[in-house]
């Protein structure tokens, strides 16, 4: 029996509107490819992507510079083949240690400035590097092991090509956590993978997140675990007007899969389940997100630039009939009820029947979230709180222990080290990652 | 069969967790076993707080605190976690922070087709079945003919069976089934030689590339499996070791010493050198001993057919040979 992901050809095609990761050596980059000559900036490069538009992902593009060098403005052309710096110099000699080797500042005999107009002039890196270590009186001295590192530290700085990838929860997750990992609430990507799966996320059930600051990166890692075609559906409490999605949308999941995320705001959702809402009042729809944003003042997030009123496509609603008859009957009130407002009732609708995991990642302290929360779901459930310091879990702990409504309390915060891996020179990797952020686990009793 | 999907009842034929003040035992419902004479006897599970009688968990509901004669636990349905830390081992088994890593870093998610060589105890596999479910599928091999057919037996015991083919088979001889040549969105090896499977990984990936992974002990092998990847135009290859420690909360109250009056002359002499109060915390202490080593996981990305070849021409005229003449079957 073989199944398997059905993939169609053109998703392996870049398109436009797509979420695109760029490649340069070990550096990545997310971008939302909306128009063909968008442009991006890698370091100082500033790098327009005209043409990559229908290529295979994983094409390789070299960066050509469009006018003199130091502008640093380059466009892409498709290429197959990628020059390594290592195949293309050649070193003839080596030495066998550094006893030789004084650091006088003179041993490049070409000056700052020549090394400038050699920039501007070479057509290749190459040639720029091999100029350099023929004017090196230090180089061939150097040895086999550091002639390597040398060349590697020149590629990076010289290197001329991009590969264009297609985003997925391990690339996303090590962009964001790389770029800022204040912004995703130091959530690294161990800590992540282990709240995927202490919470027992599969394509069954309904799950439910309450995130407030991860940019949308846990609501896209368990919906990605949810996966496509399938039933489980993920209820995403956020405080706040709207969702964080960067995350979400930067995974291109299709509309079917998205939709089993249902965002909504913690406060209407709540009230929604504990007092009903009248929805004909178009008064009272107004209010809420008014005395929301009130409440709580969030910045609204970077590339998230879409309100909740504007998503609202009343066509395309959520396809419970449920939903559709209160919509139908609604609308006649009022047209132009927002989706939000389906969302809330939709919500309640799966609170009301309990949900089978509990994922709370916050910047608030996590205890009341958490006590009101844990009422939603099923015994012998899993939950899983993140916080990036341990002393707010500690104190939840402490508070859970001594009721008996959970078991299998555990504290837990992780160590993980990168290798490098070289022959003769395997070693950890110099700096590591020291944060990894806490996690409380636990399952919920009857 | 209470692997499959969520129940809210124990049902006879399930395999549930007794969860009993930190430990978890995994039980088999079923009201009768045989004894050792071979007779027919109702099952009685023994815990440390007395015995229990395995017919009175059905019907109750999962996350129900069940009463033993000298205290009492909590019946939860399984998950692969759980199952990780109760399961029968016969080899050496990957635990949760690995088995957790592994998913995210073979970019698995439902729907997707991958490969396990060994199967051993089956700990990962359950997780690789549970996420890849319900249209993907798991393949697992091992040398081991004994343990494939009791991994067998177990998945079909899980009701799991229709997400997984268990195989008994030497892929590092053997390569893997040539039904499942470009047929793997992902690769997952622990073998004591995970280098000699890399040319079968390559194989059964599908044109449009995949993810490799390969958890090994030793350094050694890690050194090997870069250099083959390589070799083979594998791209973004990376090692990394996890560990997770468990921090032990409690509410810790210390004694607090007064020396800032000794600067003054005091009426009262000699004066008590005891401690002057005492002032609470709530501390969360690292462990003494701890795991301090799994295994390494190496990762890598297989790009697709068209944009392989590039990458193969790096310079590895030091390169190990891959003949199995070389190979070090040892324990790991």
């Amino acid at each position: 029996m073989l199944t398997g992901k059905v993939s169609k050809m053109s998703d392996n095609m870049i398109k436009i509107g797509d979420y695109i990761v760029i490649q340069k050596q070990n550096f990545k980059k997310l971008h939302k490819y909306n128009k063909p000559n968008s442009t991006i900036t890698v370091g100082r490069d500033s790098i327009n992507l005209n043409g990559i538009e229908g290529c295979r992902y994983f094409s390789t593009f070299k960066m050509i510079s469009k006018s003199n060098k130091k502008a640093r403005e380059y466009t892409v052309e498709l290429t197959d083949e990628v020059v390594n710096l290592k195949d293309e110099i050649e070193i003839k000699l080596s030495g066998s240690d550094n006893r030789n080797i004084v650091d006088d500042g003179l041993s490049q005999k070409l000056t700052a400035a020549e090394i400038e107009d050699l920039k501007n002039d070479a057509n290749r890196a190459s040639d720029i590097i091999e100029s350099l270590i023929t004017n090196s009186n230090t180089f061939h001295n150097k040895t086999e092991f550091s002639q390597e590192k040398y060349l590697k530290k020149k590629e990076k700085k010289y290197f001329e090509y991009l590969q264009i990838l297609k985003p997925n929860l391990r690339t996303i997750a090590e962009i964001m956590y790389k770029l800022e990992p204040g912004k995703v609430q130091n959530l690294r990507i161990d800590t992540l993978s282990q709240i995927i799966t202490t919470v027992n996320i599969y394509c069954e059930g309904n799950h439910l997140l309450y995130d407030s600051g991860s940019n949308g990166l846990v609501a896209a890692a368990l919906l990605s675990s949810i996966g496509q075609n399938t039933n489980g559906r993920l209820v995403h409490m956020h405080p706040g007007n709207m969702s964080q999605k960067q995350a979400l949308l930067a995974m291109n999941f299709p509309e079917e899969q998205l939709k089993r995320c249902i965002s909504v705001n913690v406060y209407s959702a709540l009230r929604q389940f504990y007092q009903g809402c009248d929805t004909n009042s178009n008064e009272n729809i107004k209010e809420i997100p008014i005395t929301e944003s009130n409440q709580l003042k969030r910045k609204l997030v970077e590339n998230d630039n879409e309100p909740r009123r504007k998503i609202a496509k009343p066509d395309e609603e959520v396809s419970e009939p449920v939903i559709d008859e209160l919509k139908e009957n609604s609308n006649k009130g009022d047209p132009k009820i927002p989706k939000w407002h389906f969302d809330n009732i939709y919500a309640a609708q799966i609170l009301e029947k309990k949900l089978d995991s509990l994922v709370i990642t916050c910047k608030e302290d996590p205890q009341n979230i958490f006590l009101e929360l844990v009422n939603f779901i099923k015994p012998g459930r899993p939950f899983v709180i993140y916080y990036n310091v341990s002393e707010p879990l500690q104190n939840l702990y402490l508070a859970l222990k001594s009721q008996s409504n959970v078991a299998a309390l555990k504290l837990t915060s992780n160590w993980m080290r990168n290798y490098q891996v070289l022959p003769e020179r395997t070693r950890p990797d110099v700096i590591m990652n020291g944060a990894s952020g806490y996690l409380l686990s636990g399952y919920v009793l009857k | 069969m209470s692997f499959r999907n969520y129940k809210d009842k124990v049902d006879e034929g399930d395999t549930v967790i007794l969860y009993l003040s930190n430990n978890l035992y995994a039980i088999d419902v079923k009201t009768e076993v045989k004894n050792k004479k071979g007779e027919t006897i109702e099952n009685v599970f023994q815990t440390p707080f007395g015995a229990l009688k395995v017919r009175n968990l059905i019907g109750i509901q999962y996350g129900s605190r069940i009463e033993l004669s000298k205290g009492w636990g909590h019946i939860l349905q399984p998950t692969p976690e759980m199952w990780s830390l109760t399961l029968p081992h016969r080899t050496q088994i990957i635990y949760t922070p690995d088995i957790s890593m592994i998913l995210f870093q073979l970019d698995l998610v439902p729907g997707c087709v991958v490969i396990e060589a060994g199967t051993g105890s089956g700990s990962l596999t359950h997780a690789l079945i549970r996420r890849v479910r319900p249209e993907g599928h798991v393949y697992t091999f091992d040398f081991h003919e004994h343990r494939s057919k009791i991994a067998r037996e177990e998945f079909e015991a899980h009701d799991v069976a229709d997400f997984v083919t268990a195989q008994h088979r030497d892929i590092i001889r053997d390569g893997f089934s040539e039904e499942l040549n470009g047929k793997a969105d992902a690769v997952f090896l622990d073998l004591p030689s995970p280098w000699l499977g890399i040319s079968h990984a390559v194989k059964a990936i599908k044109e449009q590339g995949g993810r490799f992974c390969s958890f090994s002990p030793c350094i050694e092998q890690v050194q090997r499996t870069c250099l083959v990847l390589q070799e083979n135009g594998f791209q973004d290859i990376n090692t990394m070791e996890i560990l997770q420690r468990e921090l032990k909360v409690t509410k810790r109250t210390i004694p607090v010493r007064d020396l800032s009056f000794l600067k003054h002359k005091s009426s009262e002499s000699p004066v008590e050198e005891k401690p002057s109060g005492d002032t609470s915390y709530v501390v969360a202490a690292r462990p003494v001993s701890t795991p301090g080593h799994t295994g390494f996981l190496t990762v890598a990305t297989l790009p697709p057919a068209f944009a392989r070849s590039k990458a193969k021409k790096t310079k590895t005229e030091d390169s190990e040979d891959t003949d199995t003449s070389n190979v070090t079957h040892g324990d790991r």
